[in-house]
């Protein structure tokens, strides 16, 4: 084995397109008041972190477990609980780094080290702010080229209906995974098989078909609702109502995927990409920062993260061309280059021919000297 | 309002070969799909009006949906189960049923110790569940031999009338999982190709909605 699974090198010119997609994403955050951070990737494990079962594991001198970094929010969390204990709130914070897991779920050789780049807004749960992140990730993916579809939904909205329903808890966590895979046959089995009544098998097929426009919405009012379920759906349609509807997908059959996710998620798909390169949501409730939640280091805030493998993918055709690569026969032709905004190479060696052969081999057809410019093979000629 | 687009959206279908295939055709034929049983040929895949058809080995049709090569397909829910792999699966189509049981020779009575399947991941869980820890064996076929030969104490596999069972003094102990054919939808399809992928999920639940509904 030469690497570990799941890592990869990067290359030529891959790196080129992955430099200037994370400077670009990273400006357009500037640009909205997300100021960067930079996080250690080594943290103190612990058993509470949404990801513990799935990180890296190493042992500290002193015997301690720390764990490689999984998962961005939980480290943002902690930096802004430590070093902006009293804000000023709201918090705009960018982050940009690597991310490992241990074990990926479904594919042999899936990455396992990879890069995120992402925002956190901290310390204020206003429909407002989530529609700044919708106005946000939007417009980070058009910057780069990528037209994507938005979708929203609110896993608070499911926890509330299900918890309402008086089911217990193992049976709720079934239909959980049911209504997330949208299984239309499971769900009609389970409602046989624990014989739940009538009014509730037509809430659960309901929930089910929760997917699509804005008329959703309008579709789940009609559904009866406690008052938990009826604030998700009202504040989900205000963060809509800020946005713009029209432009939104919604499933309100989403279950929670991610545990820290309380509030309002949302994911955006781009055309040509089978699975969603940018992916967000609420964590921490409103009640919480309204009842001084704040104060005891339990910081609601809301954040999206992309991952910049997958956005390499889709975004690589609408990727600026490479300047032209020129071989430099002197100093100042080098600089001139330069200064025009090409590559200029410089050259290591009097030797003609070896000088030619590596030109053809990197690609390179011109080369400069002084502030002219010329067919390199004619150059070297006049120079033997 | 957005008008019915005049020139339906292009899609993808993922089918196993076989008797699914067969059926999968003609019943999505009827739901509307311009779609009619390819000529046996050495081809793989077909274009027909605006869909793609993609002839597969069952185990692979959760593959093709799940990473979005197909954008949904048709496949039996032991082997979407066994796949493990989350994809939407609103349909139940009702046709090719059968179970997936635990089976012995009639008359073992002694410890499971080793179970052979072609279903390993299935088996472990259902093993897991029971409190039962026992090796399993992954298996490519003739399971039922495995249990005769003592490779095995049990098998788990499909059952369709049980005759092979009765033929070789074999018996169904446990039914685990009962399977019949499933439409299957890639999550990132049913959401931007709804217009295309709803209304077909509308017309099959129509159409197989009794089948499905009959009792097991």
């Amino acid at each position: 084995m030469i690497l570990p699974q799941g890592t990869r090198d990067v290359l030529p010119p891959e790196w080129a397109w992955r430099e200037h997609l994370r400077s670009k994403v990273g400006a357009h955050f500037s640009a909205w008041g997300y100021q960067g951070v930079e996080l250690p990737a080594l943290e103190l494990q612990n058993p509470q972190h949404p990801q513990d079962h799935r990180a890296f594991k190493l042992i500290d001198r002193g015997g301690e477990v720390l764990a490689l970094r999984s998962e961005y929010t939980t480290a943002v969390q902690r930096l802004v609980r430590l070093r902006f204990p009293g804000g000023p709130f709201p918090l705009r914070l960018q982050y940009g780094g690597r991310l490992w897991l241990r074990s990926q779920a479904s594919e042999l050789g899936r990455l396992r080290e990879f890069t995120q780049l992402g925002v956190e807004l901290v310390g204020v749960a206003t429909p407002q702010a989530d529609a700044e992140l919708l106005a946000l990730s939007l417009s980070t993916l058009e910057a780069v080229g990528v037209k994507a579809q938005l979708e929203v939904g609110h896993p608070g909205f499911l926890d509330a209906l299900l918890e309402d329903s008086g089911l217990p808890e193992a049976l709720r966590l079934k239909l959980h995974d049911v209504l997330d895979r949208k299984s239309g046959p499971d769900l009609s089995a389970l409602i046989r098989s624990e014989g739940l009544g009538r009014e509730l098998e037509s809430t659960l097929n309901a929930v089910n078909e929760l997917y699509g426009g804005p008329e959703v919405l309008s579709a789940a009012r009609r559904l009866p609702l406690g008052t938990r379920a009826a604030s998700a759906l009202a504040h989900l349609e205000r963060v809509a109502e800020l946005f713009g509807k029209e432009r939104l997908l919604f499933d309100l059959g989403m279950s929670r995927r991610y545990l820290y996710y309380s509030g309002f998620t949302f994911r955006a798909y781009a055309e040509g990409s089978p699975r969603q390169i940018l992916g967000g949501g609420r964590y921490g409730s409103p009640e919480s920062l309204s009842a001084g939640g704040a104060a005891e280091g339990h910081l609601g805030g809301a954040g999206f993260a992309l991952g910049l493998e997958r956005l390499t993918e889709v975004a690589a055709r609408h990727l600026p061309a490479e300047p032209e690569v020129v071989l430099a026969l002197d100093g100042s032709g080098a600089e001139y280059a330069r200064s025009l905004g090409l590559i200029a190479e410089g050259c290591w060696t009097d030797d003609r021919a070896e000088l030619s052969r590596y030109a053809a081999l990197r690609g390179i057809k011109r080369g400069v000297q002084g502030q002219s410019f010329g067919d390199l093979a004619e150059l070297l000629e006049a120079g033997a | 309002m957005t008008l019915a687009p005049i020139t339906p959206t292009p899609i993808t279908l993922a089918l196993p070969k076989g008797r699914i295939f067969e059926e999968g055709i003609a019943l999505l034929a009827r739901a509307g799909l311009p779609l009619a049983l390819p000529e046996k040929s050495r081809a793989l895949q077909w274009r027909m009006g605006h869909v793609t058809l993609l002839e597969l080995r069952n185990q692979d049709v959760p593959v093709y949906v799940d990473l979005g090569i197909a954008d949904a397909g048709i496949v039996g829910k032991d082997v979407l189960a066994e796949s493990g792999r989350a994809i939407y699966e609103p349909l139940d189509l009702g046709f090719s049923r059968c179970r997936l049981s635990l089976i012995r020779e009639i008359g073992a009575s002694g410890p499971l110790l080793r179970v052979a399947s072609k279903y390993p991941r299935l088996t472990a869980e259902y093993l897991q569940e029971r409190g039962l820890s026992a090796e399993v064996l992954k298996l490519s076929g003739n399971i039922e031999l495995a249990c005769l030969t003592g490779l095995a104490d049990a098998v788990v596999d499909l059952v369709q009338t049980g005759s092979t069972l009765k033929a070789n003094n074999l018996e169904e102990l446990e039914i685990i999982l009962q399977s019949s054919a499933r439409l299957v939808v890639n999550r990132t399809s049913l959401k931007l190709k709804r217009g295309e992928l709803r209304p077909l999920i509308g017309r099959l639940r129509e159409l197989t909605g009794e089948q499905a509904d009959a009792p097991h």
